[in-house]
């Protein structure tokens, strides 16, 4: 099957940092991928390159074909890429169905249709009770549910989840990974970050992509990739890597 | 689709309201304080769509304001009629928030609300020192109304008309606010104001729609610029484009309430009333006792007299979520009932 989403030797520089070194990296329709690697591997990188929020300087990102590595987010977002922030962005003073509306109006202009299809997305992700409360003052559970909901509403064909289950307990991250697997029902792929929640990405990810000071190390199964030295030692340093085998 | 009569009612009767007060009121000091709050209702409706809904804290409001005014001024005195010189100065401000929204709209936060201060201040600075705008000395501006009769009988003095004017653009300042509050490019400009990268990854242009917003914005605020210009017949740059304007145009909106439809209303008739209140009782400490009512607003409603009173309405309703977060309701019954 066609990739839809390609990237080619991407690069990405902060003065004399490299965040993201010759990455490449293909996504199938409806898999689930998730790229894993300790804090500062760059993952967050990679979704504001995919995203528009920053740009390649060298290598490119193609979306169904299309080279999308010099589009503002908005028109990215547009063409059907939905994305969560890792430091979750609630727009506090508005409601959680107010929040989610804002992803719908992509198409749609009318209130009321906006509001169902808000309402039927706050129900797949178990939180239409919360929807006539301010985003402000939501625990972190529901923040990290309203980001995914909200990206939803856009009905994008893509979804980032940037660090979706950091800092909740192993029984939200849980809940939500049931939540993030059946996001394929929706027609949506999925790319997710995480940093060392393995039980989620084990459970859930087609496939697994490794990165460690900002390029690629190790790419496969879930189960296989963790068990390469190199993703070891990414994670636990040299010395670890002995004693681990 | 159901027409919402309840809610024309209540907009059309106050408006009307509005409008019969020069039937009982002749006293042209009264109709001139009236004039003065309903224009700056109508402002800070104006603003409320740049500064409140959009949240972009605009100290720059009075450059619109200034080309509205000394638009009239010139464009009459070469001969244009007085009401299509109105449009063309509004058209001119217009214009001009379009290269100016290009530039500032590059910014946020602070330097945003400096660069629009920057802004109006050239303007003001070149109106001063231009022959075409007569300098410090100011221009004349034309006379929108004289005193005259209708029914034979009733005299609608200039006061009343400009009163009547005001009422008019205030109505139509505020029908563009509720507009905007209830369609989707009024919520894409809350998604602006409460987060612009979240507003991007929903696809919101954000640049687009700040410019729309203030293109709005500067049309109507041009229109009450003429107004007032015409109103006060001489126009000179430390009134016309006075940065006194700008901050009470922000300060009315924020007091009653930024991105609320009544806020502006709310703060125009509190502070400009009482502003006229204290002046007759206390003369030159009017000032004062003006100052410290906005450091008690400021400090008590952060969000203005209506964000207030609609979270004292809300508290003990929707304000504190149920700390439970992934169950909805019915999941909950169920492990209840086992």
């Amino acid at each position: 099957m066609a990739a839809i989403l390609e990237l080619r030797n991407v690069s990405k520089r902060f003065g004399g940092l490299r965040a993201v070194k010759d990455v490449s990296l293909d996504l199938s329709p409806g898999e689930i991928l998730f790229i894993i690697g300790p804090n500062g591997a760059g993952k967050t990188t990679v979704f504001n390159l995919i995203s528009g929020f920053l740009h390649p300087d060298e290598g490119s990102i193609a979306f169904f074909g299309k080279d999308i590595s010099r589009l503002k987010p908005h028109a990215i977002a547009r063409l059907g890429v939905g994305r969560t922030f890792q430091i979750v962005k609630p727009l506090p003073a508005l409601t959680v169905l107010e929040n989610v509306m804002l992803g719908a109006f992509m198409h749609t202009a009318g209130l009321p249709h906006a509001q169902e299809e808000a309402a039927s997305i706050l129900d797949f992700l178990q939180m239409s009770h919360l929807k006539d409360f301010q985003a402000r003052g939501l625990p972190l559970a529901a923040l990290k549910r309203l980001e995914i909901a909200r990206a939803l509403a856009t009905r994008p064909k893509l979804i980032l989840l940037d660090e979706v289950v950091s800092g909740l307990t192993t029984s939200e991250a849980l809940a939500l990974a049931e939540l993030i697997k059946r996001l394929p029902e929706w027609g949506v792929s999925v790319v997710g970050g995480v940093e060392h929640v393995m039980q989620v990405v084990m459970k859930i990810s087609d496939r697994v992509v490794v990165l460690d000071y900002g390029a690629k190390i190790a790419e496969g199964k879930p189960a296989d990739v963790v068990k390469q030295p190199e993703v070891v030692e990414a994670y636990l340093g040299a010395k670890y890597k002995e004693l681990a085998r | 689709m159901k027409l919402p009569v309840r809610k024309f009612l209540t907009f059309l009767i106050p408006v009307i309201a509005c409008a019969l007060v020069p039937v009982f009121v002749h006293n042209d000091y009264l109709m001139q304080v009236f004039f003065r709050i309903i224009l700056f209702a109508a402002l800070g409706l104006a603003w409320n769509l740049v500064g409140g809904y959009a949240g972009q804290l605009s100290l720059g409001h009075v450059a619109f304001f200034g080309v509205g005014a000394y638009g009239l001024a010139m464009f009459t005195a070469r001969g244009v009629p007085v009401w299509i010189s109105i449009f063309l100065a509004a058209a001119a401000a217009t214009g001009f928030a379009a290269v100016i929204g290009l530039i500032v709209f590059r910014l946020r936060g602070p330097y945003f609300t400096l660069s629009t201060i920057a802004f109006a201040e050239v303007l003001r600075l070149g109106a001063a020192n231009l022959t075409a705008t007569g300098g410090a000395i100011g221009l004349s501006t034309p006379a929108l109304f004289r005193p005259r009769t209708f029914f034979e009988t009733h005299l609608l003095s200039t006061v009343q008309q400009f009163y009547l004017a005001a009422v008019t653009l205030a109505a139509v300042c505020f029908v563009i606010n509720y507009a905007t509050s209830k369609s989707r490019p009024g919520y894409y400009l809350m998604a602006i104001r409460e987060d612009e990268e979240t507003a991007a990854a929903v696809g919101i242009s954000t640049a687009g729609y700040k410019l729309r917003a203030l293109l709005i914005s500067a049309f109507l605020t041009a229109l009450g610029g003429a107004l007032y210009g015409s109103a006060f017949q001489y126009i000179v740059p430390d009134s016309a484009l006075s940065i006194e304007i700008s901050v009470q145009m922000a300060i009315i909106t924020m007091l009653g309430g930024a991105g609320t439809l009544l806020g502006p209303v709310i703060g125009a008739i509190l502070l400009l009333g009482a502003s006229e209140v204290f002046k007759n009782r206390f003369q030159e400490s009017h000032l004062l006792i003006y100052g410290i009512l906005i450091v008690v607003v400021v400090l008590f409603l952060p969000e203005g007299i209506v964000g207030g009173l609609r979270h004292l309405f809300r508290r003990g309703m929707k304000s504190k979520p149920p700390s439970s977060v992934a169950q909805s309701p019915a999941v909950a019954e169920a492990k209840g009932g086992n």
